[in-house]
């Protein structure tokens, strides 16, 4: 037998091997360049996506600012208290030595539990001269069901407070809650009650109507709401005696409070 | 075996479930931007000049990701990012619960004022929580069953 190096077939074999290393390395430039292209278009892909992503983001800012900026030609009530930005209503005397400022929503039912247990006290301790209330009205309880009561109701309020004054507010404020309709299966008192209880409150002007009916102060509403957020009220009813949150919002509560900041 | 069936299928339904949850949650927080400005607001961690912002991109961060994670692209990444909303969410809610506030999480749109003992602390934690569990399992095992991207880009193996 020959020398097997010297084995022309050998020699094939050798060639063949080498066209198979030259083959493996071609395929693996060409896997290289595949996984190239894909991570490029991976890279690709990802940047556009993340522009796709600033963009709505950027949009949809802009979009909502100009949805949630509120007309600043809409119409004001007058007799608004100082210090509330415009969204406030006072009664009683200036020099009393407590204040006690209301966030309440006329369709919340715990708002009614505490006018029901605490309301005249309040109004007493406001008579007597010992307290200040301050009446910020609240409207998030709107709903299709009701006919977005709360808006409504408290745009009626701000034509009355507008229309007869503070007290006058007061008077139709304990009417709305004295004949609150249920939240759940209440459809909302209608445009013509609120006209007659506002009637009942001493707003008899002969605008009252057309501007409850016409919710002149919708706007305004939607800054009342906004502006009890940025006073940082998250419930209601809360209830500020002389900027100190009452947790016991029981008549015997609210006293102990009042009596405790006038001391 | 059976383990590699099963994982991507489950992979799927973490996917769905997710990217189900974040595109509820962000489009109930589009149609009244004011109730999002003041959901945002009753947190009280942010102030006033960037809770418009938030409030508004929020939504739309939670809408894309959810969108990646229903069809199944940049599955890994939105997982990623799911998992850092969660979080986000999870020190809110929880920073809220400890101070005493008494708000609604605003998660699915409404937000902000709750009447007294209406808050709903404890099951707002668990649920991001187990879906904060969700998004980094699914950023672990991001290979899935009926995803967009195995169309453009073939996995093997």
């Amino acid at each position: 037998m020959a020398d097997p190096n010297k084995n022309p077939a050998r020699g094939a074999g050798k060639k063949a091997a080498a066209r198979e290393r030259i083959a493996a390395k071609r395929a693996a430039e060409a896997a290289a360049r595949a996984a190239e292209q894909r991570r490029r278009r991976t890279v690709l892909g990802g940047a556009v996506a993340a522009a796709v992503v600033v963009i709505a983001v950027v949009v949809a800012i802009v979009v909502q600012t100009s949805r949630t900026s509120t007309d600043a030609d809409a119409a004001r009530p007058d007799g608004t208290s100082a210090g509330g930005n415009g969204y406030t209503f006072t009664v009683g005397q200036a020099d009393a030595p407590v204040t006690v400022d209301l966030y309440e929503d006329f369709q919340c039912p715990n708002c009614k539990d505490f006018e029901d247990a605490a309301g005249s006290t309040l109004e007493q301790l406001a008579e007597a001269g010992t307290v200040q209330i301050v009446y910020h009205g609240m409207a998030f309880l709107d709903s299709s069901q009701n006919d977005d009561y709360s808006t409504r109701a408290l745009n009626a309020a701000a034509v009355v407070a507008s229309s007869a004054g503070s007290d006058a507010y007061e008077t139709f404020h304990d009417l709305l809650y004295a004949n609150q309709p249920d939240e759940r299966t209440g459809s909302g008192l209608t445009d013509d009650q609120l006209v007659a209880y506002a009637e009942q409150a001493g707003a008899t002007g002969e605008d009252v109507a057309a501007d409850i009916r016409d919710l002149v102060y919708g706007e305004w509403v939607k800054g009342a709401e906004d502006q009890a957020s940025k006073d940082g009220v998250t419930g209601t009813p809360t209830v500020l005696v002389d900027g100190t949150k009452l947790t016991d919002l029981s008549a015997a509560g609210l006293t102990a409070a009042v009596q405790a900041a006038s001391s | 075996m059976s383990s590699d069936l099963v994982r991507p299928w489950l992979a799927t339904a973490a996917r769905l479930l997710l990217g189900g949850v974040l595109v509820v949650a962000g489009a109930l927080k589009l149609p009244d931007p004011a109730e999002a400005v003041r959901a945002v607001r009753a947190y009280r961690l942010l102030p006033e000049a960037v809770v418009g912002p938030v409030a508004f991109g929020l939504p739309v961060l939670e809408i894309l990701v959810g969108l990646a994670l229903l069809v199944g692209v940049f599955v890994r990444t939105a997982a990623v990012a799911a998992a850092v909303l969660m979080v986000v969410f999870l020190a809110g809610v929880s920073s809220a619960w400890a101070r005493g506030l008494q708000i609604d999480c605003g998660c699915f749109g409404g937000g902000g004022e709750v009447a007294a003992g209406q808050t709903a602390y404890p099951w707002e934690v668990v649920r991001d929580t187990a879906l904060l569990l969700v998004a980094l399992a699914l950023a672990r095992w991001p290979h899935s069953r009926l995803a967009l991207s195995n169309r453009l880009e073939p996995v093997h193996g």
